[in-house]
């Protein structure tokens, strides 16, 4: 067998763990530190992205086998790891991220000199990197529950890095209760596929649910949805995501919300499509049903944000829905038998996976720039950043345009992928549940309509027009170090739109892991020019052909200028300021104000507030001073978590009377245990 | 000697020794004072060293004579030496009032040596050594729990402990031939040794804090 890919991954892993050691070594040297520590996850991210790259292209993830990483002392726990086609293409995405990321962060934690301690943040990027690693690649229920709890911990304490705030430590707790909920409901759906195949390799669980009884295989469903659905993000277990995401250092939120929250994708894709066997109609339903919620609440809440990096937090759901959508159609496919529209489903969902990690990364960075140089996160403070920082605003320019779906980026081509698969569901069953699909796809248009909307309105008042603070006004470009960890980004995102019959080709294996046949081929058309549908009905769409013909147009306004415009004389002036004394920054649209028509329209959903306080001498038209409040309710916190919190805070009330404080009491608890115990042996 | 006869003598004379154990417990649970309290445990642990002693020397397992020896040394000598001399450094009053009055517990204690041998009548089979010795270590641990709820002075709370750490032991020793492996039996006497002298300590500090060894001002404690 080929040992390239399994050397350079455990090169990859040991880079983590001397990345990991360099932290800690240089606990008190910030600056030795920051080299060790990232530049060792940046070599390491190389490594295993080659690694998985490799066995993708060559067919090795195929037929791979277990390596073994550590001996073990204890039946049932191996410590092994697999590169198989699902595990290499997430491996993939966690290592080009996590490649762009530790460049970043040798600019970015920077900021941290002298203010916290460079060796620990390093040290705890290098574990959770490492972990998130083997959670992709572990092949042993028990090493990925390890990894899985090595994972969540690391996060929490990168969540709680700047512990000096409130908002932190709580976010921080939150992110750790909603865990650790996940976990458990992982650990009960792993022991029922235990009782089922009598192992805990990956190995045995292959194909087991059609083996299974119908109520634990239902049973499984639902825990290992609910399990992963925290991690993922999944409306209405998302809570912990846009409270966690914008506290952490931007370079971890990058992590969090581009890799991390992948892990629930990777582990909802494992189970299903390759544990439990043909999917029963309604988990298709639900998981398709689930997603659109995600996708159109994501950016509904996404759109009243003012704050820049929990703006992005939403978003996170929202993409997480569509590929949840990708995947619930694949699902829905499998159980009408039509493998090929399965693996359509399964690459628009996939191939959003990446997409998704690629340009939310991006755009995390991006707002980590701008965070570090306006010092707050409160678009209403910033302003004007074009002009101070050209590159950032360049780079995430194209993170919005991919994020908003348009074309030639890859946001487009793995939405238009999603639709196609929708659109062509239609005609797959003739029962009234088919009406899912065309919802869930003119749910996908609102969808990205309002994405555009608000990141016109994110990168609109964050970068244009004037500054709003005196921290805007100074703002600096950002260093070059983090110019190259987002310009890398920033090219995948146009190489994954431009090229996409390339990139499909990685995909192969893993469609025909999981649902069926390869497709890449049926993909491209005109020698890769072109994407196609798939299937005859389908559509095609040539995102290089869209950019040569914008290109090409673009010629035109300059014909016209060469033909008509050439000798006409060239005025400056001032913007038209209604005749008042200048423009100021004041008079500009603000964050609220742009979302106010949105606001307006969702008003059920929204429950908006709010306070007005005027303070005037002789004439209301006159205000000496104006107080302005908005609110806007989290439904899902207010309905569903604050009465579910206080019901819990209720009954522990109450059984605090057991626990008296007394100690005669305390051994009378003993003895009357003891007692009854030995009542019942009799 | 005769083997046969040489078991005979060995299970008459555990089983005496472990019947005076239990009754030594009883005497306990209507024991007025504090000082005779602490004599009628050192008194219990000298027959529970004299049960290891006759095992040992019966059935010629040499490490059971370090038990025998340890307990002795341990439960009869250091521990009764170290709570009399708390007691006479705290200037304790030598009343113990329990929660139940001696009648109830005299009762309750018949009720629990009842289920002791109830409980322990399945296992009778797998005794080797003596009879009922499994019933009386049941009876010493139910009973012991017993006490420890129904004494208000921590100081008793720790006599009633030992005395379930004593039907423990009688269990060990009885249920199997050679007694358990030195190094369990070495634990647990080392585990007691230490437990006993932090809960001294404690008991001192309790003292020291609220003026007084009654667990129940612990209440207090609690926020």
């Amino acid at each position: 067998m080929d040992q390239f890919s399994p050397i350079l991954l455990n090169l990859g892993l040991l880079g983590y763990v001397l990345g990991a050691l360099a932290g800690l070594v240089f606990f008190r040297r910030s600056r030795a530190a920051n080299l060790g520590a990232f530049g060792c996850a940046a070599a390491a991210a190389a490594c295993t992205g080659l690694a998985c790259v490799h066995a993708l292209l060559t067919g090795a993830a195929t037929d791979a086998g277990s390596t073994r990483l550590v001996p073990t002392l204890v039946p049932y726990v191996q410590f092994t790891v697999c590169l198989d086609p699902l595990s290499c293409f997430f491996g993939l995405i966690l290592s080009l991220v996590a490649l762009a990321l530790s460049i970043y962060s040798l600019g970015y934690a920077r900021g941290y000199y002298g203010r916290k301690s460079v060796g620990v943040l390093g040290a705890f990027y290098n574990v959770l990197v490492l972990a998130t690693t083997l959670v992709f690649l572990s092949d042993n229920a028990f090493f990925f529950l390890i990894a899985w709890e090595i994972m969540a911990l690391s996060a929490y304490c990168l969540v709680s890095f700047e512990h000096e705030q409130n908002e932190t430590r709580n976010a921080g707790v939150l992110f750790f209760v909603m865990s650790h909920i996940g976990t458990g409901c992982l650990i009960l759906g792993f022991l029922l596929l235990f009782q089922a195949s009598g192992g805990y390799g990956f190995a045995g669980f292959h194909a087991l649910g059609d083996k299974m009884a119908a109520s634990p295989r239902n049973a499984a469903f639902l825990l290992f949805l609910v399990g992963f659905g925290v991690k993922a993000g999944l409306v209405p277990l998302h809570i912990w995501l846009p409270a966690a995401h914008p506290v952490a250092p931007s370079n971890v939120s990058a992590l969090l919300s581009g890799v991390l929250i992948k892990t629930g994708i990777y582990g909802l894709a494992r189970v299903l499509f390759d544990f439990l066997g043909t999917p029963p109609n309604w988990w298709g339903v639900t998981v398709l049903g689930l997603g659109t919620l995600s996708a159109v609440l994501g950016v509904l809440y996404a759109l009243m944000q003012h704050d820049l990096k929990r703006l992005l937090a939403y978003h996170s759901i929202e993409n997480i829905g569509i590929i949840l959508m990708g995947l619930g159609a694949a699902l829905m496919f499998l159980h009408t038998g039509h493998p090929v529209l399965a693996s359509l489903a399964l690459v628009a969902g996939l191939y959003h996976t990446i997409n998704h990690a690629v340009f939310k990364a991006l755009l995390f960075l991006g707002a980590g720039a701008v965070v570090h140089a306006a010092h707050t996160r409160d678009m209403e403070e910033m302003g004007g950043l074009a002009k101070r920082m050209p590159h950032t605003a360049l780079f995430f320019l194209i993170g919005a345009v991919a994020i908003s779906a348009l074309p030639p980026l890859n946001g487009f081509v793995s939405e238009w992928l999603v639709y196609q698969s929708l659109l062509q569901g239609f005609g797959t069953t003739s029962s009234l549940i088919r009406l899912m699909f065309p919802l869930s796809g003119a749910m996908l248009a609102l969808t990205g309509a309002l994405a555009a909307a608000c990141f016109v309105k994110a990168f609109g008042i964050t970068f244009l027009a004037q500054p709003r603070s005196t921290h805007a006004a100074q703002a600096r470009e950002a260093t070059p170090t983090m110019l190259l960890g987002q310009g890398l980004l920033a090219a995948a995102c146009v190489f994954l739109g431009l090229f996409p019959t390339l990139f499909l080709k990685v995909l192969d294996p893993v469609t025909r892991q999981l649902a069926g046949p390869a497709l890449s081929t049926q993909l491209s058309l005109a020698n890769g020019l072109v994407l196609s549908g798939a299937t005859p009905g389908g559509g095609s769409v040539s995102t290089l052909g869209l950019t040569a013909a914008a290109a090409g147009l673009l010629l035109v306004p300059f014909a016209l200028w060469l033909v008509y415009a050439r000798r006409t004389r060239v005025r400056l002036g001032p913007t038209w300021d209604c005749g008042l004394q200048g423009l100021t920054p004041r008079m500009e649209y603000t964050a609220t104000g742009f979302s106010k028509p949105i606001r307006m329209i969702f008003k059920a959903l929204f429950r908006p507030r709010r306070e007005v306080q005027r303070e005037y001498d002789f004439s209301p038209y006159f205000a000496k001073t104006l107080r302005f409040e908005s609110h806007v309710e989290e439904l899902f916190l207010t309905r569903l978590y604050r009465p579910l919190y206080g019901a819990v805070w209720q009954a522990s009330r109450r059984m605090r009377a057991l626990q008296a404080g007394s100690l005669q009491a305390y051994l009378i608890y003993i003895f009357v245990i003891l007692l009854v115990l030995l009542l019942f042996a009799l | 000697m005769n083997p046969a006869i040489s078991t005979d003598i060995a299970a008459q004379l555990i089983a005496l020794l472990a019947v005076l154990m239990l009754v030594v417990q009883l005497l306990l649970v209507v024991q007025r004072m504090l000082l005779t309290s602490i004599r009628l445990f050192a008194v219990q642990s000298m027959f529970l060293a004299g049960i290891a002693a006759v095992v040992a020397f019966f059935h010629g397992a040499m490490h059971v004579y370090i038990v025998a020896g340890l307990t002795f040394i341990g439960k009869v000598m250091f521990l009764p030496w170290l709570l009399d001399r708390q007691v006479r450094r705290m200037r304790i009053g030598q009343e113990i009032e329990p929660l139940v009055n001696f009648p109830t517990s005299m009762l309750t204690c018949g009720g629990l040596t009842l289920l002791g041998y109830i409980v322990a009548r399945p296992f009778t089979s797998l005794e080797r050594l003596g009879n009922n010795t499994l019933a009386v270590a049941i009876t010493l641990v139910l009973t012991g729990i017993f006490l420890m709820f129904n004494r208000r002075k921590a100081i008793t709370q720790v006599l009633a402990l030992l005395t379930v750490e004593n039907g423990v032991m009688l269990a060990a020793v009885a249920l199997t031939t050679y007694g358990m492996p030195l190094v369990v039996e070495l634990g647990i006497f080392f585990d007691v040794l230490v437990a006993v002298m932090v809960l001294a300590i404690l008991v001192y500090r309790i003292r020291e804090s609220f003026d007084s060894m009654d667990v129940g001002k612990l209440t207090q404690l609690k926020g």
